[in-house]
């Protein structure tokens, strides 16, 4: 009976995951097209072929890595940046996408690096990506199933009842929350907009939301800044140093 | 220059003078009577002084007689000689400190002395004595700065170094010293030119150096090469020549607008003044001046240097210049160009690049060059504002400013290097420079023309060969191949399906365990109720069994008393009917921890019963007694079940 429920389930998850391919021109004719204009050395057309893919809605890290590449040669820092962080979210631990990135921030005019994580962050990071937030998900699901399969046999059925039927429960208890909250993190961590990468050359930042109050320090093109506040017009902005100040919110590209 | 004088004391024999003067070869023989002024005050002592130039075998020397003189100090003896164009001269100077003792006309006749054998005799002195001190400042004026007292070497000396009698000296210095700063203008726009120089003006022999130099504060300061040493120009200031020396001079650009302050130069000055001493007879050692030019025939000299008593003393004087405020206007706002960057002054810009066409292995130069007049010195980068394709590096700046120009011209190079990282068409933008003329009071641009560049693809050989940390600065490549096509994934954990698959579970278990709870309900609230009436329940049929007891009719009494005690103790003891047994019976009652009198009472009467049931004909007494102890019992067991 869980068995078909279980299929139930799957069949479910199939038809969510299920891409909707209806795109004009074959998004891998377009890509190999881009990546044969980045080995000619046309690095802006290459660079706004991967972008289009992009805002056509295509989420992959390779696209974003390759657009990161082409914009960087072609001199774009804040959006070579930003298609790395982009790509970073995608894969965390990915090596290529660090090292591209560094060497992205290298040309950031006043980096500051990031903090470095502590261990049990890191561990979590680690966890978070053993599946997709899709993943934990359907953990979620299967263990929440298993969970009450093993309450009732245990509660309700005397002839099945047994000491390690009720570890079990509690262990698929346990599996279940992990699962839930860590769906619901990945899930808050990818659709979390709070940072931002500074697109424009060289923005100003302000000490209050309007244009004539005083000048704190200047922001350059592809730092990652943190947006802390938000009006109509104007974004707060935390770097990793701690300074902090207004700047217009046009000149910033949330991840 | 200061002359030097080598000082002795006086009174040298006479003799030891004639071995020394032997030695000397003949020169023209003179001996003279000078006196230091003439005319001279009542009270104003004066040197008299007989000399004799090249005087062979001198033996005796016998002054004039004083009548009408008093003789303050004297003789001093002074000695010297000179080699002059070959020749060698020398002389001996015999000099008397006298004062007159009346007003009127007087002759001094002249001193007589043997030479070589000769005697010989100087001119005589007529000397005008007049009354007061008046006669004294007569001369100040007319003294001309005469050649020999040209200032060497930082040092200067001037013409009104003597320090009469009740002369203050501050007042003196003052009047005679000080330092002036000249501005070429002293309203201005910010980034414009000022010219600052300061000048020390003095009348006196003065030692001077400079203890504060101007930190010019608010400007960018450019100073002028001055020739070392310092060349002295003359100026009338108030109808009195003075001598003009450059300390400083400064090319000011002001970098912020408001009112700036030049500050002060701070010179001290080692004023040299001639004192004349009004004492009478100082002690024994008054300086012997030496003069080791007897050239010094000219009168002026005579007249300066043989006063009659005088000292030199070197005076202290630190003097400053006035602050001068300059207005600093800051540039006007409207009309000014985006690429103006603070260049002020007439300029000219030149852009140029080495190549139109390269391939991406080259690089470029962008040199961008701005010429002119104006702060050439504070000239920022031009905003080259590089396209994609281009990597610029920050430029190389060479200055080329035309030493001591006034106004400050030159030039300033900036050599962008740019590389090319893409291949194809690209146009490197014109690149634009603003500066602000002030003669013309307006912004003006100057604009180049635009690059177009060819690059085509290079081998990347030198790149590669270039770059010493391949793979530290190197980007990973491009992904390529066949990818998963994916658009953006849809989030399962906000999808409705993700709550219900949750939800069904927690939902068929919490109707499970609901649907138990119900059953158990109903099975505990029958068994409570029949709990509760146990007690009555027994009762009643015990009252049934007391009517068969009346009624004689002994079976029935026993089947009624023993289904009393049965039905009792099953629903007591939540035993289904079905179960009861003695030996459960007693488990249960051991449980709950009844008695054993109560327990054996019971078995008694359970049993009495059963016998009578199977063993008919008892007697009524012991129906009796029967009924009485099942009440009994009942009741004992339902105080004890109570707890």
């Amino acid at each position: 009976m869980f068995k078909s429920i279980f299929l139930a389930a799957g069949i479910l998850l199939m038809a969510c995951f299920t891409p909707a391919l209806a795109d004009d021109v074959n998004p891998q004719v377009r890509f190999d097209e881009a990546n044969a204009l980045y080995r000619q050395s046309k690095f802006t057309e290459a660079a706004t072929i991967y972008q289009q893919l992009i805002d056509a809605g295509y989420t992959s890290r390779h696209l974003y890595l390759n657009a990161g590449n082409a914009w960087y040669k072609a001199g774009k820092t804040g959006q070579a940046v930003y298609s790395y962080e982009k790509a970073l979210q995608l894969s965390p631990e990915d090596a290529a996408i660090k090292h591209n990135l560094s060497v992205a921030n290298q040309k950031v005019n006043g980096y500051v690096g990031d903090l470095p994580l502590v261990f049990f962050q890191r561990w979590w990071l680690q966890l978070q990506h053993l599946h997709t937030s899709n993943g934990w998900a359907v953990g979620a699901v299967v263990f929440i199933w298993i969970l009450m399969a093993s309450l009732l046999i245990n509660t309700q059925i005397p002839g099945l009842r047994n000491k390690y039927l009720q570890w079990g429960s509690y262990l698929f208890g346990v599996l279940f929350l992990v699962y839930l909250l860590m769906a619901i993190d990945t899930y808050n961590i990818a659709n979390n907009h709070n940072n931002g990468i500074v697109m424009a050359g060289s923005i100003k930042v302000k000490a209050a939301p309007d244009d004539t109050s005083k000048e704190l320090f200047e922001l350059h093109e592809g730092m990652k800044v943190k947006l802390v506040d938000t009006t109509s017009e104007y974004c707060k902005v935390e770097l990793n140093d701690g300074k902090n100040g207004w700047v217009s919110c046009a000149a910033i590209k949330r991840l | 220059m200061m002359v030097r004088f080598s000082m002795r004391k006086c009174l040298f024999s006479l003799l030891f003078l004639v071995g020394l003067v032997n030695c000397a070869f003949a020169q023209e023989f003179r001996f003279t009577t000078t006196v230091s002024s003439n005319p001279v005050a009542l009270d104003e002592p004066f040197q008299i002084q007989f000399m004799i130039e090249n005087g062979v075998n001198v033996t005796s020397f016998n002054p004039p007689d004083f009548k009408d003189f008093d003789v303050l100090q004297g003789p001093s003896q002074s000695m010297g000689q000179s080699i002059m164009n070959g020749r060698r001269s020398e002389y001996i100077a015999l000099i008397y400190v006298i004062q007159a003792k009346r007003v009127g006309n007087f002759t001094i006749p002249g001193a007589q002395a043997r030479v070589n054998g000769n005697v010989v005799k100087s001119n005589p002195v007529l000397i005008e004595v007049r009354k007061g001190a008046g006669a004294s400042q007569q001369q100040a004026p007319q003294q001309p700065s005469a050649g020999g007292y040209a200032p060497r070497g930082g040092r200067d000396e001037s013409v009104d170094g003597v320090l009469r009698k009740g002369e203050n000296i501050n007042e003196k210095l003052r009047k005679n010293i000080f330092v002036k700063v000249e501005v070429d203008k002293t309203n201005l726009y910010e980034g414009d030119q000022l010219t600052a120089t300061y000048k020390l003006y003095t009348r006196l022999p003065t030692n001077s150096s400079v203890t504060k130099v101007p930190a010019f504060k608010g400007f960018s300061a450019k100073d002028i090469e001055l020739p070392n040493p310092p060349q002295a120009s003359e100026e009338m200031v108030n109808g009195q020549l003075f001598k003009v020396f450059t300390i400083r001079k400064t090319l000011l650009f002001p970098l912020q607008s408001g009112t700036l302050e030049l500050e002060p130069v701070e010179v001290d000055n080692q004023v040299r003044l001639v004192k004349v001493v009004q004492n009478k007879r100082r002690a024994r050692d008054p300086f012997e001046d030496f003069f080791n030019d007897p050239a010094f025939r000219d009168p002026f000299f005579d007249d300066f240097f043989n006063r009659p008593d005088v000292e030199y003393e070197d005076v202290p004087y630190k003097t400053q210049c006035n602050p001068v405020k300059i207005t600093v206007k800051p540039l006007p706002a409207e009309g000014r160009p985006a690429s103006f960057n603070g260049a002020v002054g007439r300029f000219n810009m030149t852009a140029e690049v080495n190549k139109n066409k390269l391939s991406t292995d080259e690089a470029l130069t962008l040199k961008v060059t701005i010429s002119g007049q104006g702060n050439v010195n504070l000239l920022n980068t031009p905003k080259v504002d590089v396209t994609s394709g281009f990597e610029a590096y920050d430029p190389k700046v060479s200055d080329n400013i035309e030493k001591n120009s006034n106004p400050l011209s030159g030039s300033r190079t900036f050599e962008f290097v740019l590389m090319p990282t893409e291949a194809g068409e690209h146009v490197i933008p014109p690149v634009e420079f603003s500066y602000f003329d002030p003669s013309a009071n307006a912004y003006k641009t100057i604009k180049s023309a635009a690059f177009p560049i060819n690059i085509t693809q290079g081998k990347k050989v030198k790149s590669e060969k270039q770059d010493y940390s391949v793979g530290r600065n190197e980007l990973v490549g491009i992904e390529t191949g066949i990818m998963p096509w994916v658009k953006k994934h849809t989030w399962f954990v906000t999808s409705i399906w993700f709550y219900v698959l949750l939800l069904i579970p927690v939902l068929v278990y919490a109707g499970a365990v609901f649907y138990k709870r119900r059953q158990d309900y109903n099975t505990t609230n029958a068994s409570v109720l029949k709990h509760r009436y146990a007690n009555k329940v027994a009762l009643k049929r015990l009252e049934l069994a007391a009517r068969y007891l009346k009624e004689g009719k002994d079976k029935a009494f026993y089947e009624e008393t023993s289904r009393a005690v049965w039905g009792y103790l099953s629903h007591k003891l939540k035993i289904p009917f079905a179960d009861l047994s003695k030996q459960l019976i007693q488990e249960k009652l051991a449980a709950r921890s009844i008695n054993g009198s109560n327990t054996a009472e019971l078995f008694d009467l359970i049993d009495n019963c059963e016998v009578a049931l199977y063993a008919p004909g008892q007697d009524n007494r012991r129906m009796q007694g029967t009924y009485e102890k099942a009440v009994s019992i009942i009741t004992n067991l339902e105080d004890a079940l109570k707890n």
